[in-house]
């Protein structure tokens, strides 16, 4: 064993760095963000350890509770559209025949998924804006008296917020489904076919129980990515949408970084970690009790 | 697959809507970046510059601060993605080592980075990133993911590919880890290096909590931030003469040409490393 460490001794210094990286910008700063939340804050810094008040005071904060809400509506907005629509493009997909055509759909569909959050909002504050386009071709066939305006309402944040995440990731998720998709034999679908089922069927019998497992995974995937939504509504917020918008991870920058309560925003952080990683246990249950199966 | 017209015609329907989504909104932002202030302010539907104007271009580059954003951005996305792959590769090959003794509990530590999202430890890592003297550094943007649990497990399935007896016959022969890595791994498992950059390129385009988080210089700012300033029409110039749609909107198209040249290219590994991986970030 021990010759087998010294022969080796290259492979652990070239794994050092990474380590050595991991630790210093990932575990010290996570365990940093425990510290600072059992401190008092000061002007210039933690001043003092005062155990649990930071996270009395996390609980009894409305804004707290407010943030928690919005980021738990939002999250399961994201998750449950963006779980569920990206089935009907990958099905869709799946018809399409000229290949160039399908390449071209896979490609228009994929694209806002590269794009940064800058700029999707900025195509669409040009796109939704009150003399925009959506807003004259609503107003011009009668369906609205007055301009939505999409980016200042309160009742349209929280919808806008999930809205244009679920349509940056719905090309990814539907090449996901597809590539699942594709791996299912067309045996099975020339049998049905033989047995006189109907499309219906065959999508309901055939295709989405083998969609199932992948429907799963980007089922996990997306909630955890939800659940820290942080660039999106940010880009968003705006005096009269901050109430319905403010996610829990906006909420620890603001107070953190811009009012310098360092102890009252790693105490949320923690929280927001704390759930994230009891939702990643369930999944770890979840899928493990899958494969079992 | 199916065969009933009806779900033919519904599936052209659904993806002519969505691609639609996806072309319009990104069409009237071009036809508005080319539009003079005038045009680009008319209310309706602009679907076409009338007339074609370069104004919006002109007033960006000229009274707007957007070139060192964007000369910052390509000096972090260059030297931040080539750090990235190369030690990732590191940390893929030494993964794939069977006979490493602690190879399962380095395997472990990686996993667990993943637990660990950059949004929910903002403020420590500010901290953080101050006690290392970091504030204020494009390095800090170089830094803020080095390399990454993903990366290095898709360079990990990439390099098992590599037939061992290819690479066992060299190792015989007394070529060392770096050399193995140079003429078999990485050569052989290029669609594996090419899609890890290719994630992280996009990645490091995009970058916005971080720079956002570490950097308050001017000097320093990177494309995004720049971007973000000018859509919200907080511009480096006077306050007086506000910043109309086709400047707005030529900041967008001017930040997405490199994306479009890249895009063609990397499509294919793009897609490809999101159907190896299954996982996101």
């Amino acid at each position: 064993m021990l010759d087998r460490i010294r022969r080796h001794w290259m492979l652990y210094l070239l794994i050092a760095p990474i380590l050595a990286y991991f630790c210093a910008f990932l575990f010290y700063p996570m365990a940093q963000g425990i510290f600072l939340s059992t401190q008092k804050a000061g002007l210039l810094g933690p001043v003092g350890f005062i155990g649990w008040d930071n996270y009395a005071k996390v609980f009894s904060t409305p804004a707290v509770w407010q943030a928690i809400w919005n980021t738990l509506i939002i999250a399961a907005g994201i998750t449950i559209v963006g779980t569920l629509l990206p089935i009907l493009p990958a099905i869709a997909l799946l018809q399409i025949t000229p290949d160039w055509l399908k390449r071209g759909f896979q490609t228009a569909i994929y694209t806002p998924y590269l794009l940064s959050w800058v700029i999707i909002v900025g195509i669409w504050l040009n796109t939704l804006s009150p003399v925009g386009l959506v807003n004259s071709v609503l107003e011009g066939i009668g369906v609205i008296d007055a301009p939505i305006n999409f980016f200042a309402d309160p009742f349209w944040a929280r919808p806008m917020v999930i809205g244009l995440t679920v349509w940056k990731d719905v090309g990814f998720h539907a090449l996901i489904y597809l590539a699942a998709l594709l791996s299912l034999s067309p045996d099975i679908l020339e049998a049905a076919d033989i047995d006189g089922a109907n499309d219906y069927k065959k999508i309901r019998d055939i295709l989405l129980p083998h969609l199932m497992p992948m429907i799963k995974v980007v089922f996990l995937i997306t909630l955890l990515g939800s659940l820290r939504t942080f660039d999106s509504a940010f880009l968003m917020l705006n005096g009269r949408t901050a109430d319905e918008i403010r996610t829990l991870a906006i909420f620890t920058y603001e107070r953190g970084i811009l009012n310098f309560d360092l102890g009252l925003a790693s105490a949320a952080g923690v929280v927001l970690l704390v759930v994230s990683l009891m939702i990643s246990a369930v999944a770890q249950v979840v899928t493990r009790a899958e494969r079992e199966n | 697959m199916l065969r009933s017209p009806s779900i033919r015609i519904l599936s052209y329907l659904i993806l002519l809507f969505l691609a639609g989504t996806m072309i319009i909104p990104l069409w009237t932002v071009v036809a508005t970046a080319f539009s003079t202030k005038f045009g680009s302010l008319q209310p309706g539907i602009n679907l076409w510059p009338n007339p074609i104007s370069f104004e919006g271009f002109d007033t960006l580059f000229r009274r707007l601060n957007f070139v060192l954003p964007f000369a910052n951005t390509l000096y972090v996305t260059m030297v931040g993605t080539v750090a990235h792959v190369l030690l990732s590769a590191l940390g893929g090959y030494v993964l794939i080592q069977e006979d490493l003794p602690g190879r399962k509990i380095i395997a472990g530590v990686i996993l667990l980075t993943l637990t660990i999202p950059t949004q929910v430890i903002l403020v420590p890592l500010f901290v953080v990133f101050k006690q290392f003297m970091l504030l204020n550094t494009l390095l800090s943007l170089i830094v803020s993911e080095l390399v990454s649990a993903f990366s290095i497990l898709l360079m990990k399935t990439y390099f098992e590919q590599v037939p061992k007896s290819m690479v066992e016959s060299a190792r015989i022969d007394g070529a060392g880890h770096f050399k193995l890595l140079k003429d078999f791994y990485l050569p052989l498992a290029l669609p594996g290096v090419v899609t890890v950059a290719a994630f992280q390129i996009v990645h490091k385009y995009n970058l916005f909590i971080e720079p956002l988080l570490f950097i308050n210089d001017p000097q320093k700012i990177t494309l995004q931030i720049a971007l973000q300033s000018v859509i919200q029409g907080e511009s480096s110039t006077s306050t007086n003469d506000f910043i109309a749609p086709n400047v707005t909107m030529a900041a967008i198209v001017v930040a997405l040409v490199p994306l479009l040249i890249f895009y063609p290219f990397m499509q294919k590994y793009l897609i490809r490393g999101l159907t190896v991986g299954g996982v996101k970030e």
